[in-house]
């Protein structure tokens, strides 16, 4: 028997069922594709685990001692016979923690509706495992930004859930313009600090980022959209493109931070503390005027036009002064 | 019978037994472990064993009389259960939500599954969409090894590279973890230079070392105090007077914390007064707008801007 290479998945099975019996005890008739759902399995393992569970049960293990699961044929759930199931198993310290680090990383998110709601759920959370589950101090604390939040979030979560067109103003931070464009958000999340929306621009026809913060004005339509699948939190904010202009840089320790703000590649450590990097960008006015902002901090190294990009672009500004 | 069945009632039959029992004892009742060859059953409880408490359950071996001649196995249902914690639903989504945002980490997952058991059907059917956020810029594998060592209060050592650029090791207690604007901080005593300082966990460059157990914070310690706030949110005692291109005038004012726009100009260009708290750093923020703003007030500032052009302008 293979039972060496059964053994993880048997295990893992296990965690799995300690978990799911629980539920089930607790919601009478639930859909198998809901709990599939839920607890992340396919609807077959699913139903192949509960046609195991159902051998099991407590001494003597007779016919009545058994746990019974009826799946019917609406593929609806139904079990007795696991009392002792009828609670999961406590929340390991690793599992514990993990939650509230994922919890705390949310709530320090600006404008959002459920903070109020998160914080309660994690005191609650810690009270309960205890101090020596959770820390006894200060422990693992949110400090969320400044500011308000974005206008326009609520209206484009909103616009999101209903998979609604929205028309919106847009200032774009590379060309410093303004636009009017029609929208259709797909998922709206935060990163860093700040909050963006995943949308189909319908005019140029193409996936488009926006930050939400630098909406103006928004308004919802009446027309629906069928959601492309658009990738939401977790993904690049920076997507690379075949004409984007590569901008070599070295940058002296103080405007180091500049390549853990921006996504670089190539980095160089020098052994002066001073750092190498290629940042890549829609168009070199934008680094231009990055390099304005840190003067003599930083050093372009390539292309040769960029020198010469922010030179035009100091005397312009200068003229403003005289 | 397949492992999952047996390890299931072993749960079951060490849950509710109301004595400890010895292996002797299990192997009479459950019929898996009831195989000629002592060893290899017994081998075979080990393994399960082992599983058990890979998942965390208390499993305990304990006297079985009050003479401690033999001992046994059983698992208190006071460690194994999970306590009532009262949540209400929106408690219990808010926290679904939390674990599926950052991207993938099972024990979060995990907890948040077992969480739910008793959670009103409707808690879970209202919970459309994706994550809400992206977590941290430092690795989470990082992070979860930190929150345990400040959790249970360890000294660690690890690598770490400063805003600046110099590397060094360092040798922290580890009192407390920050999360601000995307990013984790470390705050603890520094052994090295034996003073409170806060590391931001995506500039560490190894792996933690649990070095041992830690001092606790100083009387009066709030980890908040020890992660800098960006210069512009410090107290402000002074304020600046800005004029922005028609524009950039929107998107400067809503960039620049507490900014208030005071008049448009005849030309378009719109007045704006900005908290500074930071000469140095506002003056890089305003440069970043290239032509599009000049400092009208104070006169500092604006020879600040024109000096820093000065040298770029060749």
């Amino acid at each position: 028997m293979s039972e060496g290479r059964a053994v993880p998945k048997t295990a893992e099975r296990l965690g799995r069922m300690l978990v799911i019996v629980p539920y089930l005890v607790q919601h009478q008739g639930a859909g198998l594709d809901e709990v599939a759902g839920l607890f992340d399995v396919t609807p077959a393992q699913l139903r192949r685990d509960l046609d195991l569970l159902f051998m099991s049960g407590l001494p003597p293990y007779g016919p009545g001692d058994l746990i019974d699961v009826d799946v019917d044929e609406d593929d609806q759930v139904w079990i007795t016979m696991a009392d002792h199931f009828s609670r999961p198993l406590r929340l390991t310290r690793q599992e514990a923690i993990a939650l509230y680090v994922r919890g705390t990383e949310l709530l320090a998110t600006p404008g959002l509706p459920e903070a109020p709601a998160l914080a309660s759920a994690l005191e609650k959370l810690r009270a309960s495992l205890g101090p020596e589950v959770l820390g006894g101090n200060e422990g693992v604390v949110a400090l969320p930004g400044a500011g308000d939040p974005p206008p326009h979030l609520e209206l484009l979560r909103t616009a999101s859930s209903e998979h609604r067109r929205v028309e919106i103003e847009y200032f774009a931070a590379s060309t410093r313009r303004w636009s009017s464009r029609a929208i259709d958000p797909e998922e709206v999340f935060s990163s860093m600090g700040n909050w963006y929306v995943a949308a189909w621009d319908v005019a140029t026809d193409e996936e488009r980022l926006f930050r939400v913060d630098r909406v103006r004005a928004a308004k919802p339509t009446e027309l629906r959209f069928e959601p492309r699948g658009l990738e939401g939190a977790g993904r690049p904010l920076y997507s690379p493109s075949a004409s984007d202009v590569r901008a070599r840089l070295l940058l002296r320790p103080s405007a180091r931070w500049i390549a853990e703000y921006y996504a670089t590649d190539d980095r160089a450590e020098r052994d002066d503390g001073c750092l190498e990097v290629t940042l890549p960008a829609g168009d070199l006015g934008s680094v231009a005027r990055l390099l304005l902002r840190v003067a003599s901090e930083a050093t372009v190294l390539e292309p040769p036009e960029l020198r010469e990009q922010v030179a035009a672009l100091a005397r312009e500004a200068l003229a403003n002064y005289r | 019978m397949e492992p999952l069945e047996r390890l299931l009632n072993l749960v079951g039959l060490l849950l509710e037994t109301p004595t400890p029992l010895t292996f002797e004892q299990i192997r009479e009742i459950l019929e898996p472990y009831r195989q000629e060859n002592v060893g290899s059953a017994k081998r075979m409880f080990e393994r399960d064993k082992d599983h058990l408490r890979e998942y965390g359950v208390p499993l305990r071996l304990v006297d079985v009389d009050a003479w401690g001649t033999e001992q046994g196995y059983m698992i208190p249902k006071g460690e194994y259960y999970l306590p009532e914690i009262a949540f209400t639903p929106e408690e219990l989504g808010a926290l679904l939500v939390a674990a599926q945002s950052g991207g993938e980490n099972a024990p979060a997952e995990q907890a948040a599954r077992k969480l739910v058991y008793g959670a009103d059907g409707g808690v879970l059917a209202g919970l459309g969409g994706g994550p809400l956020a992206s977590g941290s810029d430092a690795r989470s594998v990082l992070v979860l090894a930190v929150a345990e060592a400040v959790q249970t209060g360890r000294v660690i050592s690890f690598g770490y590279r400063s805003a600046y650029g110099d590397a060094s090791d360092r040798t922290v207690d580890a009192y407390a973890m920050v999360f601000r604007g995307g990013h984790w901080y470390l705050v603890g005593h520094d052994r090295g230079r034996d003073d409170v300082r806060a590391f931001r966990l995506s500039r560490v460059t190894t792996e933690v070392e649990i070095v041992g157990d830690g001092r606790e914070p100083p009387e009066g310690f709030r980890a908040a105090d020890h992660v800098q706030a960006g210069p512009w949110l410090a107290e402000a005692d002074e304020e600046a007077v800005i004029r922005f291109s028609p524009d950039v005038a929107w998107w400067a004012t809503s960039s620049f914390p507490g900014a208030r726009e005071q008049a448009t100009l005849d030309d378009g260009w719109v007045r704006v007064s900005v908290p500074s708290a930071d000469e140095d750093a506002l003056a890089g923020m305003v440069l970043q707008f290239g032509a599009e703003a000049v400092v009208e007030e104070p006169a500092s500032l604006r020879e600040a801007v024109v000096g820093r052009l000065e040298q770029l302008r060749v």
